[in-house]
């Protein structure tokens, strides 16, 4: 309670406080645009201690969840660019502005590092019928327009499966589910029979109760050797989700380069390494360059993608 | 299965487990009980401080902090008419009114004694109908949802107090909040005015808490001038209670606990709303089945134990979902989720027997933590029942601070705080005209998940005749006309009777 209090009162009442020079001298808070216990949750938790660690201050999560995760983005580039404010974006971000839900942009911001990779799963409702992915292709092009997936609409979780009915010729039904919790339920009743996923559903799977139809990774996963990739199924889909740190333009060099120093060896942690891998998601770790450099050649292939869907709006 | 519960209960009265079990309860019943601190809130101040903890040292604590949350909210929700968490909000309606007629050790300890035997009883289910139960929640789909929640709204018919029109008017406002912001599904802006931070939608904790905090507390600024005269007058407030007399008081009625305890598990099991709306549902039938719907709202017994028994029963059901599915009920489920993963626990299908330890740990831990939270309870109800004498010039200023501190806290954002403020204002105004508030929360509670359900249905298949149809479905939305109309034929009712009575013939 003291800790909520004081972390308050350093909020709210010096907000001007803090220069370059002594940063950090008061709790970061690091933005989540979702509800606490999402994917994006679950891999910053374990990071936030990390991170405190190398930082040498408190950090603090604030879930600021809500439409489509453009709340939380809103919120974090109003902020005041003094690095005490951080915000942890992934794909969306980029997907959100092409097709026009946002208007909040990755160029808004000023990249940390990344430091984690998930990739993706086509995963099926166990009351389906297939077998795999290719009874699938076969049972969409049969009937095209009636299959439903689960996604948030204009995010990762709708990009994916349109990838997929693009390389494979195919046409699904979109249903709006955000977040994984209600995709989750949704499929496991069967009241929609396709979703993007990860390998955190493992445990459904081995259970009987999910079917993992293909791994949107270039090589099997070591994990689950036995889900195939898309690419040996002959659908050319490489597809993972990618999470990193930011922080508002015009945050100053100092205070990013301190942050940058502080996220590499965070990202290095074992305990972060370990937490990952019950994640199902692998540290990737890009420093500034690395990161900005990426985050410009995924806003391109994002533009290129809703293009593709017909979904662009800019 | 009963011996590997009795084993967990023999593992967790262990010191090294009970040591966090008990604190966690007491936090709980703390930040349950403060105005505008809910129960995720603490959950989450809590969290970090169990990392070093081993698994269900943690686990133990978040449960403790779960169950005594759960009940802590009574506390204010009865002394002070503010609920002290979402989930005590229909606490207010009959525990308020009693401690205003002199009893305030009678609401209290009812509210403590029905959240125990609630909860033990959501406990039962917890243990032997977790596969059932689970079942019966993944059966529930898009138009089960949609029909369920227009269930849980036909209750502002019974919720209306003295006009109907201005109840529905208030329902109607709630669930205009709900429209206001981006669309559910493509991020349309809905009566945003261009004001940038009504883009992200309205929070439901700062409305609850500028409805009814400020709206109470405005209401006692104003009798405070004649409080000094008054003070006599009033009934001398009986803080000594007979606990036998007060359980006597919920055994007496074993169909009306074990239903509003079933109707807590089940909203808890079903993984899209927590305990505000089971506490509500289970209020609204206690008045149905009632043969004096009209003493509700007025002090009546049976509402506080309806409330207080569904809303503890309805964390076992929560828990249910989240160790056979891992999917989180509400915000709270899923930061307990986020600590199970954190600490290294996969939960899911295969948790409860594969990890059997771990699993009958918690749930011992679940059953443990009612007697601490009934213990604790004792120790401070001496203190708590003297917030009924403290000067409300004292308590007044106190309660709002919270408040804002809490609306704050919720997302460490200002634009809460604003919205504190606006319903706050509104909130006091509809007291004013006489308009009754709890159809406006419940509005604001269901509107999201009935428009987000209704889309996702169609979107899954545009046959409209599916929702009565699909069986579920079909008899929740027949149900919720049922209870309308019940509902009407009791108003209707009871104003005749009233009629009758101030025809001067009172037989008293």
């Amino acid at each position: 309670m003291s800790k909520l209090l004081a972390a308050i009162i350093a909020f709210g009442l010096f907000p001007a406080a803090g220069f370059a020079a002594t940063y950090p001298d008061r709790p970061v808070k690091v933005v989540v645009p979702w509800a606490a216990g999402g994917d994006t949750d679950n891999i910053f938790r374990p990071f936030a201690p990390a991170l405190q660690k190398h930082l040498g201050q408190t950090v603090v999560i604030a879930n600021v969840g809500g439409a489509s995760g453009t709340k939380g983005a809103k919120e974090a580039k109003d902020a005041p660019p003094d690095g005490y404010t951080l915000y942890v974006p992934h794909e969306y971000i980029h997907s959100t502005y092409y097709t026009g839900v946002a208007d909040v942009q990755y160029s808004d911001f000023e990249p940390i590092c990344m430091i984690a990779s998930t990739p993706s799963v086509l995963t099926a409702s166990p009351k389906t019928p297939w077998k795999d992915a290719k009874d699938l292709i076969a049972d969409a092009k049969a009937r095209p327009g009636q299959i439903s997936v689960g996604a948030t609409l204009a995010s990762t979780s709708h990009f994916f499966p349109a990838l997929i009915e693009k390389a494979a010729g195919i046409k699904f039904k979109y249903v709006s589910y955000e977040g994984l919790a209600p995709r989750m339920n949704a499929i496991l009743g069967g009241h929609t029979d396709l979703t993007d996923s990860n390998l955190t559903q493992k445990g459904k799977v081995e259970a009987g109760q999910l079917k993992f139809l293909a791994i949107a990774t270039e090589k099997r996963h070591p994990e689950m050797p036995s889900v195939p990739t898309l690419k040996e199924l002959g659908i050319n889909v490489v597809y993972d989700v990618n999470r990193g740190l930011m922080a508002p333009k015009g945050t100053p060099a100092a205070v990013l380069a301190r942050l940058e120093s502080s996220c590499a060896l965070a990202a290095k942690e074992p305990a972060f390494a370990e937490a990952m891998k019950l994640q199902g998601t692998a540290v990737r770790y890009l420093d500034r360059k690395g990161y900005a450099a990426w985050l410009k050649q995924t806003d391109d292939e994002n533009r290129a993608i809703s293009k593709d869907l017909g979904l662009l709006k800019r | 299965m009963y011996d590997l519960l009795f084993s967990g209960i023999a593992n967790i009265v262990q010191i090294k487990y009970l040591l966090p079990l008990f604190l966690g309860t007491f936090i709980g019943v703390l930040g349950g009980a403060l105005p505008g601190v809910t129960i995720a809130m603490t959950i989450i101040v809590v969290l970090p401080f169990t990392f070093s903890l081993d698994p269900l040292q943690g686990l133990a604590a978040m449960t403790g902090v779960y169950v005594g949350g759960s009940a802590g909210g009574l506390i204010t929700a009865c002394l002070l008419g503010i609920p002290g968490t979402p989930s005590a909000i229909a606490t207010t309606f009959d525990g308020f009114p009693m401690v205003r007629n002199g009893e305030p050790g009678r609401a209290v300890w009812l509210g403590i004694w029905a959240s125990f035997f609630g909860g033990l009883l959501g406990g039962v289910f917890l243990i032997a109908a977790t596969g059932p139960l689970a079942a019966i929640a993944l059966e529930f789909g898009p138009w089960e949802f949609f029909a369920l929640f227009v269930f849980a709204l036909s209750m502002v018919a019974g919720l209306t107090g003295g006009s109907i029109t201005k109840g529905l008017l208030s329902g109607a406002l709630g669930l205009v909040v709900t429209v206001m912001g981006s669309d559910p599904v493509m991020g349309a802006p809905r009566l945003t005015l261009g004001v940038g931070f009504l883009e992200g939608g309205i929070n439901f904790l700062p409305v609850l808490i500028g409805v009814f905090a400020f709206s109470q507390l405005m209401s006692d600024i104003e009798k405070m001038g004649d409080a000094q005269q008054g003070q006599a007058a009033g009934p001398i407030p009986k803080l000594v209670v007979s606990h036998l007399k007060i359980i006597g008081e919920i055994i007496a009625r074993p169909f009306l606990l074990l239903w509003t305890s079933f109707i807590g598990v089940l909203i808890g099991v079903l993984p899209a709303i927590g305990g505000s709306a089971a506490s509500m549902l289970a209020y609204d039938q206690a008045k149905k089945f009632s043969r004096h719907p009209e003493r509700f709202g007025t002090g009546a017994p049976e509402g506080i134990i309806a409330s207080e028994s569904s809303n503890n029963a309805n964390v076992g059901g929560s828990l249910v979902t989240i160790m056979a599915f891992g999917i989180p009920g509400d915000i709270v489920t899923a930061v307990m989720l986020g600590a199970m993963t954190i600490h290294g626990i996969q939960s899911g299908p295969l948790f409860i027997s594969q990890q059997s330890t771990l699993a009958y740990g918690i749930f011992a831990a679940y059953i443990v933590s009612h007697f601490l939270m009934v213990i604790i309870m004792a120790l401070g109800a001496r203190y708590m029942l003297r917030l009924t004498t403290v000067p409300k010039s004292v308590l007044i200023p106190v309660v709002l601070v919270l408040s804002v501190v809490g609306a704050y806290a919720l997302n460490n954002t200002m634009a809460n705080v604003y919205v504190l403020l606006v319903f706050g204002v509104l909130g006091y105004l509809l007291v004013k005209f006489g308009f009754p508030l709890a159809p406006l929360i419940l509005g604001v509670i269901l509107g999201d998940q009935i428009e987000i359900n209704l889309i996702r249905s169609i979107m899954t298949d545009n046959n409209l005749w599916l929702f009565l149809t699909r069986p579920i479905s079909g008899g929740l939305i027949v149900m919720s006309v049922a209870s309308v109309v019940f509902a009407l034929w009791q108003h209707r009712r009871h104003q005749k009777r009233n009629r009758h009575s101030t025809d001067g013939d009172a037989d008293f």
